[in-house]
């Protein structure tokens, strides 16, 4: 930790070295450390109005900084650090490598405009994307609905709107800082932010993962109950009640995007949270992994809808929750049997690729190459 | 019948009548103070263990270290160490048969014990490592409320039949070999309900030439029967991370090296009982040096096959240019759970090789300090295979740390307790060396006329 | 040894104190035309069982059906399981995922094979039976110690109380017994 000081007023803060942050300045967060918010908010982090003044609402110049003896744990869902980098000579052992194996696992993909025009499809040969049929089953055949989606890393902010307006659809608890520090985070959606280039000015890319729907998902094979399966429709099925909690198909999923419920995280017993929580959603109990379903619920809400009317769902009718609410428009979800949807429009384009297609998975939800077009007075490249 | 120079299987000048005499006298007098101190030790590592449990199950799987990506900790790794070390008995009582190594007589009672003992902590781990412990049935072929049977794909439903077949099978193979030596103290028993205790369980044996007839055929094709189980126990139980696609699980190798494991485990868990009882219970006529040296020689050649199966690791990431696996022995080497490989190497492959000096194999002491860095080597291999496979995978913004917690070690000691606790009970009640085996192969080990005794 | 008042005895028994002599026992006694002989050794002796004329056990035959049965149950209840009752798509693999029903099946005929092995063992020998009249010798606990003794049958056509006993001792037992009923 660090004690911060301007002119004669003082804070002790954690601290968090990110890279691209300029040298010689600090941010620090308004809005914590207060001390009578009740259960939640009492005691948590740091109350920065301290330093605030009216003379100075958003900067303060010459505040001083000294480390100070103390520990202070930190609790984050993104411990990666950034890619395209070896860990320098005084990194700890460790740090570093994260970003080295996600660039050579060619996770995120990024171009610039130039290289797009010289190659439409180069995100699609940086992995190893398997030939369509080249496996040991035969097919199965999806004759109706095949729900899919795509995720435009060009237009993804990293905003976390997804994030939490999936927490709101689906009745995800809110676990505390103890559980995220121990990894039990509950989203089903998460962003993975990854750092590109030189630690003074990097490039930051963002990428929203949740479950792939993988049409030979290793997760459905392993289970040993049968509490998660293929519906006719390819969604990969969650079924909490047939759930006992072996977590295997969590331990064999590559995208680890599944999520248990450790303890009994949501309160079933005070009568005023019913409120909260949407009441199409099932409530998930202690000991059953739960995950992403494509927003089920409202897939069944538009069929029923489209049944009365005697059609097909229309494209567009079914919006996810992280779709909805994405500002940049850069998810998006549909029938992938539809060759005019939208989605399959997506899938069709040339920075169309799968996330660790090497696998053999066959994800529904598939991502589009972020294409940059620097301008070469501010940045060689 | 010895070869020279080799110690003899049974300490000469003993008969039928003085092996019976000693081995019964163990059961059907009272047992030492020692006994009832380690009774005690044990047993009230049961209640621990009883109180985690009951914490686990009120609580949730919370109490444990597990995260995702880390989802399997110490209860699969604590599952798979103890169904290894069952083994060794299974292979003493049915492979030794099988290939006609006599020496195996005085140790296969009580290494079938450890293994029926280890198989049962085994059992427990699958039980309650589930989220929802109360569920854990739904496992079971059977059809539940909903109609719905188990997936037959996945290798947890495999390992249920496994492990089930396995358990009953053993308590069988247990039981028949019992039952002779049942009847030999429903004979030799005083207290009444001793007489009846013994009388009921030995179902009236009387040892006529149908009875032997039948049995030995039966006890033979158990033999048999026991050996492939046993190989496919194993075989199954490297299935559940085979089967997976996770670098460090995905490995055709797995079967071979984790039976060969196994083995190990169980041999060296043999001599570490072995070694103490043979002395406490003043056994060294029957548990002679021979047996020790050849435990010994087991160990040093499943060693082997185990050293062989991690070099085969490392050697397949790099020849199969699969840049995860590359990552993944990379990462066993170099990254945080590196101590823990470096002290599985000392343990399971340094160690072992002191036994290519005859001293070592034949120093009870010796032989005693290896066997006890094989049984942690391997609580370590499994943690390797486990943890360091798991907490980083595919994807490294999804990776994390694990480290088991106070109920963890809770949980894995109270199951040591558990064990010890049966075997102390074994030791009490039943004899801990099959004694018509050992009337059988007295007369071929002496070198006097072996039926003439005095009346 | 005294008689038992009303019921006739259920056999004469003669103990030995070695293999070889109940061996040759058995011999003679054939020689001599008895054929209700029983031999009871305190550890399994092949010699015995051979000499009695016991060659073939039935219990190998009953276990290979076992299996058989064992295999046949488990492979088609998985079949029947994932493909006619409940047939759903698991990570797109085939219904009849024959490759991954093998282990169940491969347990399922250890556990059917061993079982009739063990059940088989006891019906054979007509276990459990809580009494047998050879209990009622005294000695006869010597008999899973280092005893051997060979019993004939009251039922034996060429049984006579008199001449079988002065037969037996004839034998050089240690010591000839009445078996009561």
């Amino acid at each position: 930790m660090v004690e911060v000081t301007v002119d004669d007023r003082s804070l002790e803060l954690p601290v968090w070295i990110l890279p691209g942050h300029a040298d010689g300045s600090m941010t620090i967060h308004l809005g914590y450390g207060r001390t009578r918010t009740g259960r939640v908010g009492s005691g948590s982090g740091f109350d920065a109005y301290r330093l605030r003044t009216s003379r100075a609402p958003w900067h303060v110049a010459g505040a001083r900084i000294r480390k100070i003896a103390k520990h202070y744990e930190l609790a984050s869902t993104q411990l990666h650090s950034n890619i395209g980098l070896a860990p320098g000579p005084n990194e700890e052992p460790g740090f570093g490598v994260e970003g080295v194996e996600a660039e050579r696992r060619h996770l995120v993909r990024v171009g610039t405009l130039e290289h797009f025009r010289q190659e439409p499809d180069f995100a699609q040969h940086m992995g190893h994307t398997p030939p369509e049929g080249l496996s040991m089953y035969p097919p199965w055949d999806f004759p109706g609905y095949a729900w899919g989606l795509s995720i435009d890393l060009g237009a993804c902010t990293g905003c976390n709107a997804c994030v939490v307006a999936c927490q709101s659809e689906n009745n995800i608890p809110i676990v505390g800082k103890e559980m995220v520090a121990m990894g039990r985070e509950m989203h089903w959606i998460r962003i993975d932010r990854y750092f590109e280039g030189e630690l003074e000015h990097p490039h930051v890319h963002h990428q929203p993962v949740m479950c792939m729907h993988c049409e030979q998902a290793p997760c459905e094979v392993v289970c040993p109950v049968g509490a998660t399966v293929h519906s006719s429709e390819g969604l990969n099925d969650m079924v909490y009640n047939r759930c006992v909690g072996t977590r295997y198909c969590s331990n064999n999923c590559p995208y680890k995007v599944r999520r248990f419920n450790f303890f009994k995280y949501n309160d079933t017993e005070t009568p005023v949270l019913e409120l909260l929580r949407n009441p199409d959603v099932t409530v998930r109990t202690r000991g059953v992994m739960e995950k992403c379903t494509y927003c089920v619920q409202r897939i069944n809400h538009a069929r029923i809808e489209a049944e009365k009317e005697e059609r097909q769902i229309r494209d567009g009718e079914i919006q996810t929750a992280c779709q909805q609410v994405c500002p940049t428009e850069a998810i998006v979800f549909g029938d992938v049997n539809d060759p005019e949807s939208k989605v399959s429009d997506a899938k069709a384009k040339p920075l169309a690729y799968d996330i660790l297609a090497e696998l053999g998975t066959r994800p529904r939800t598939s991502y589009l190459a972020k294409l940059r077009n620097p301008n070469s007075t501010l940045e060689e490249s | 019948m010895t070869a020279p120079g080799k110690p003899p299987i049974v300490a000469p000048g003993h008969t039928p009548g003085s092996v019976t005499d000693q081995i019964s006298s163990i059961v059907l007098t009272r047992m030492p103070r020692w006994w009832w101190a380690a009774f005690g030790a044990s047993f009230a590592l049961v209640m621990m263990l009883l109180y985690a449990l009951t914490k686990l199950v009120f609580e949730g799987t919370g109490i444990w270290g597990l995260n995702i990506p880390v989802g399997w900790g110490f209860a699969i790794i604590n599952f798979v160490w103890w169904i290894g070390i069952g083994h060794a008995g299974t292979l003493i009582s049915a492979i030794l048969l099988l290939l006609r190594q006599e020496w195996r007589t005085s140790i296969n009672r009580f290494a079938e014990a450890m293994t029926l003992f280890a198989v049962a902590c085994a059992g427990l781990f699958p039980l309650i490592h589930v989220g929802r412990p109360w569920l854990a049935y739904w496992l079971l072929p059977y059809p539940n409320t909903m109609d719905i049977w188990p997936q037959f794909r996945s290798p947890l439903v495999w390992d249920v039949f496994a492990v089930t077949t396995y358990a009953t099978v053993s308590l069988l193979f247990w039981y028949v070999g019992l039952v002779p030596d049942l009847a030999t103290l429903r004979d030799r028993a005083r207290q009444r309900l001793a007489k009846i205790t013994y009388g009921f369980l030995s179902m009236g044996w009387r040892g006529s030439a149908t009875h032997w007839h039948n049995y030995e055929t039966a006890y033979l094709l158990l033999a048999g029967l026991a050996t492939p189980l046993v190989v496919s126990v194993h075989t199954v139980v490297s299935f559940d991370f085979a089967v997976g696609q996770l670098p460090g699980w995905h490995a055709t190798i797995f079967p071979p090296y984790f039976v060969a494991g196994a083995i190990f485990a169980g041999f060296a868990m043999v001599i570490t009982l072995a070694v103490p009882l043979r002395t406490l219970f003043d056994l060294k006529d029957f548990i002679t040096i021979r047996h020790l040296q050849n435990m010994g020689k087991v160990m040093l050649a499943t060693g082997l096959i185990v050293a062989y199966g991690y070099v085969i690791e490392i050697f397949m990431a790099w020849y199969s240019g699969n840049w995860f696996e590359e990552f993944m022995i990379l990462n066993r080497i170099q990254g945080p759970y590196r101590m823990q490989w470096y002290a599985l190497l000392l343990c399971n492959v340094l160690a072992p090789q002191l036994l290519w000096i005859k001293r070592v194999r034949s120093t009870p002491a010796l032989l005693f300090v290896v066997a006890m860095f094989v049984n942690v080597g391997m609580w370590l291999e499994r943690f390797v295979i486990v943890v360091t496979s798991l907490h980083r995978d595919f994807l490294p913004s999804s990776w994390g740390m694990y480290a088991g917690t106070r109920w963890d070690w809770a949980i894995f000691v109270g199951s040591i307790g558990l064990f010890l606790a049966l075997l102390f009970l074994f030791i009490r009640f039943l004899p801990m060396i099959s004694i018509f085996e050992m009337r059988t192969i007295v007369p071929k080990t002496q070198a006097r006329e072996p039926d003439e005794v005095s009346p | 040894m005294s008689k038992a008042a009303t019921k006739p005895e259920f056999a004469l028994m003669a103990e030995f104190r070695s293999s070889r002599e109940l061996l040759h026992a058995i011999e003679q006694s054939q020689a001599a035309g008895y054929t209700q002989l029983e031999a009871y050794t305190p550890y399994p002796i092949e010699e015995v069982w051979e000499a009695l004329g016991q060659h073939k056990s039935k219990l190998p035959l009953i276990v290979l059906i076992g299996g058989i049965v064992g295999a046949f149950t488990g492979y088609l209840l998985q079949y029947w399981v994932s493909v006619i009752n409940y047939p759903v798509n698991v990570g797109g693999r085939p219904l009849h995922s024959w490759v991954s029903f093998i282990p169940v099946t491969f347990e399922t005929t250890i556990l059917f094979a061993a079982g009739a092995a063990v059940l088989g063992m006891f019906a054979l020998n007509r276990l459990p039976m809580p009494y047998h009249p050879v209990f009622n010798v005294p000695r006869f606990a010597l008999a899973s110690r280092d005893r051997y003794f060979l019993a004939i049958g009251s039922w034996d056509p060429k049984y006579d109380r008199r001449a079988t006993e002065e037969f037996l001792l004839g034998l050089d037992p240690f010591e000839v017994n009445e078996v009561a009923s």
